[in-house]
C-alpha cells in the first residue's frame, strides 16, 4: 500500500500544483456556471409563483432550490476532464510518454486529476456546501439537515466521479473519428446534462422516459446522489440504486480497458 | 468595402476547404447544436406542463423569443467565432504576431479567418422555431422590416462584448475565461426579465446587455409596447458598446507583446 501511494503521490502533487497556477481560471469558469444555476433558480421560482400547487411531482420550492444548487454542486464535484486528451495524444503518439512509465495508464490522469480535484474542492467546499447547508437551517419551509443523507450523497456522489471518470475515459478516443471537439463534447454534454437530471429532476420527465433514464448510466452521475440528499429514496431504493451505481462503474472500468487494448493494439509510433 | 467583401469571401472558401476534409466533423457540430437546442425546447416544455403562463407570457411567445435569440448568435458564432481563440491561444502562444504581419486590418483578419459551419445548428433551428411560431405576432410590413434591421443590431451586441473581452488577452495572456463569464449571462436573455430580482436584471440590461439580445426586441415584436427602449434601446447600446470594445482592443493592440523567444 504504501509503494502504491510512494509511486502516485507525484502524480497528485503535479495536479495540486497546476491546479494552484490556473486557480484564478478556474474560480472563473466556476463563476460562469454559477450564474447558469441563478437562471434556473429564478426560473423554477417563477414556475412555483405562476403554479396553484405548492409542491410540483413531490418538490416543494425549498426543496427545488436545494435541489438545483445540490445539482450545480454535484456537478463541479464528479466533473472529469483530464482525460479528454487520450484519444488526441494516441493519435498523434504522445502517449507514447505516458506507456513509458510502469504505471496504468488510467491511474496516470486519475491521480493527477485527484490532485485538481483537492484544490478546487478547497476552494469550493466552503462556500458552495456551506451554503446549502445555511439554507436547510436558516431557510423557510426548508428541508432539516439530516447527517445520514450527507453521508449517503458523499458515498453516492464519490461512485459518481468514478464512473465519470470512466465514461469520459471511453468517450475521449471519439478523437479518433471526430476532429471537432467542440462538436462532440456539445453533444455528450447535452445528452448527460438532459438525462442526468442537470437540468430537471427526472421525476418531471414521463413515466416511460423516467423508467428508461433511471436505469441508464447517466442518472448515476448526478440524480442519485441529489436523491439521497434530499432524503426522496427509502432504504431499499438506496440498496437497489447503489448497487446500480456500481455495476455502471464496473461497465465503463471494463470497457474503457478494451478500447485500450485495441487502441494500442493498432498504435504505431513514429520518429524519436 | 469592395476589398472586404472579397477577401471574407475567400477567407470563407479557403476555410470550407479545410471543413469538408472532414465532414464526420460537420455533421457532429450541427447536430449538437440541434441536440442542445432541441433538449432546451423540451425542457420549456416540461416546464410549462405545470403551469399555463411563465410571469404572463405563454409558451408559444417564449418559444418566439427563444428563436429570434438564436438567429444573431448563430449568424455571430457562423462568422466572427475566432475571437474566442484570441483569448483562449493566440496571444498566449505568440501566434497573434501573423495578424500584425498583414496588409489587412489585424481584428478584420481575426474575425473573418473562421467560417464555423456548426453554426447552421442554430440559424436551423432559430428559423424553425420562429416559423412555428410566427402566429403569436401580429406582423405588418414595417415591423418585418423593424424586425429584420434589429438582427445586425444584435449581432454586434454579441460579437462586440467577444472583441472587448478576448482583447483583455493583450495584458492578461489569456482571457477566455472572462469571455466565457460574460458568454454565460446569455443564459438569463431568454426569459422575460420580470422573473429576475432587480440586481440581475440591471447587469443584464445595461452591463452586460443580452436582455437587448433576445427579450427586449423580441417583447416589441410580440406585444407592440415600449419601441422606444426595447428597440432604441437596442440601436444605442449596440453602437456604445462596439465603440467601447473597438477601443479597448485598439489599446490592446498597442500593449500586446509577443511571447515566447
Amino acid at each position: 500500500m504504501s509503494s502504491y501511494l510512494r509511486r502516485y503521490r507525484p502524480f497528485i502533487v503535479a495536479g495540486i500544483e497546476e491546479a494552484t497556477v490556473y486557480r484564478s481560471n478556474f474560480i472563473i469558469y466556476l463563476l460562469g456556471n454559477t450564474l447558469g444555476a441563478f437562471v434556473t433558480y429564478f426560473l423554477w421560482k417563477a414556475v412555483f409563483t405562476s403554479s396553484a400547487n405548492s409542491s410540483l411531482n413531490g418538490f416543494t420550492f425549498p426543496e427545488m432550490v436545494l435541489y438545483i444548487f445540490l445539482s450545480f454542486f454535484t456537478g463541479v464535484l464528479t466533473s472529469s476532464d483530464s482525460s479528454t486528451s487520450v484519444g488526441d495524444e494516441v493519435k498523434d503518439g504522445s502517449i507514447a510518454m505516458r506507456i513509458l512509465k510502469p504505471i496504468n495508464f488510467a491511474a496516470n490522469y486519475f491521480y493527477e486529476e485527484i490532485g485538481n480535484k483537492i484544490i478546487n474542492l478547497g476552494l469550493l467546499m466552503l462556500p458552495f456546501f456551506g451554503g446549502i447547508v445555511a439554507y436547510q437551517i436558516l431557510g423557510q419551509n426548508a428541508p432539516a439537515v439530516n447527517w445520514i443523507n450527507i453521508l449517503l450523497y458523499f458515498i453516492s456522489a464519490i461512485i459518481a466521479y468514478l464512473i465519470n471518470f470512466y465514461f469520459n475515459l471511453c468517450f475521449s478516443f471519439t478523437a479518433f473519428f471526430f476532429r471537432n471537439l467542440w462538436g462532440s463534447n456539445l453533444l455528450k454534454n447535452a445528452l448527460v446534462v438532459f438525462m442526468s437530471g442537470t437540468l430537471v429532476p427526472l421525476a418531471f420527465f414521463p413515466a416511460v422516459l423516467q423508467n428508461i433514464f433511471k436505469f441508464l448510466p447517466f442518472s448515476s452521475l448526478l440524480y442519485t446522489p441529489v436523491m439521497m440528499y434530499l432524503g426522496k429514496y427509502s432504504p431499499k431504493m438506496i440498496v437497489s440504486m447503489l448497487f446500480l451505481q456500481i455495476f455502471w462503474l464496473v461497465f465503463f472500468i471494463v470497457l474503457s480497458k478494451i478500447i485500450w487494448y485495441f487502441a494500442i493494439k493498432h498504435l504505431s509510433i513514429q520518429g524519436g | 468595402m469592395k476589398r472586404v467583401f472579397r477577401l471574407e469571401k475567400i477567407f470563407i472558401a479557403q476555410y470550407l476547404k479545410q471543413t469538408m476534409e472532414y465532414k464526420a466533423d460537420f455533421f457532429v457540430g450541427v447536430f449538437g447544436v440541434l441536440l442542445n437546442q432541441g433538449l432546451n425546447l423540451v425542457f420549456l416544455k416540461i416546464i410549462f406542463s405545470q403551469i399555463p403562463k411563465l410571469d404572463g407570457w405563454s409558451l408559444q411567445q417564449i418559444i418566439f423569443i427563444y428563436g429570434f435569440a438564436l438567429i444573431p448568435k448563430g449568424l455571430d458564432h457562423l462568422f466572427f467565432d475566432n475571437l474566442w481563440a484570441v483569448g483562449q491561444r493566440l496571444v498566449r502562444k505568440g501566434e497573434f504576431d501573423k495578424y500584425l504581419t498583414r496588409p489587412v486590418n489585424p481584428l478584420f483578419h481575426v474575425l473573418v479567418e473562421t467560417f464555423q459551419v456548426d453554426a447552421f445548428g442554430e440559424l436551423l433551428v432559430g428559423v424553425i422555431l420562429l416559423v412555428m411560431t410566427t402566429g403569436t405576432v401580429h406582423w405588418t410590413w414595417v415591423k418585418l422590416l423593424l424586425f429584420i434591421l434589429s438582427i445586425p443590431f444584435v449581432t454586434s451586441i454579441y460579437t462586440s462584448l467577444k472583441i472587448g473581452t478576448s482583447a483583455m488577452a493583450f495584458w492578461m495572456k489569456k482571457s477566455g475565461a472572462i469571455s466565457y463569464l460574460f458568454y454565460m449571462f446569455n443564459d438569463f436573455a431568454r426569459y422575460p426579465v420580470s422573473i429576475f430580482n432587480n440586481v440581475v436584471r440591471w447587469i443584464i440590461s445595461f452591463i452586460i446587455p443580452f436582455a437587448f439580445t433576445a427579450f427586449y426586441p423580441a417583447s416589441y415584436f410580440l406585444t407592440d409596447k415600449n419601441i422606444v427602449f426595447n428597440l432604441g434601446g437596442l440601436v444605442v447600446i449596440s453602437i456604445v458598446l462596439l465603440f467601447i470594445s473597438i477601443s479597448i482592443w485598439n489599446k490592446g493592440i498597442s500593449a500586446y507583446e509577443s511571447a515566447g523567444s
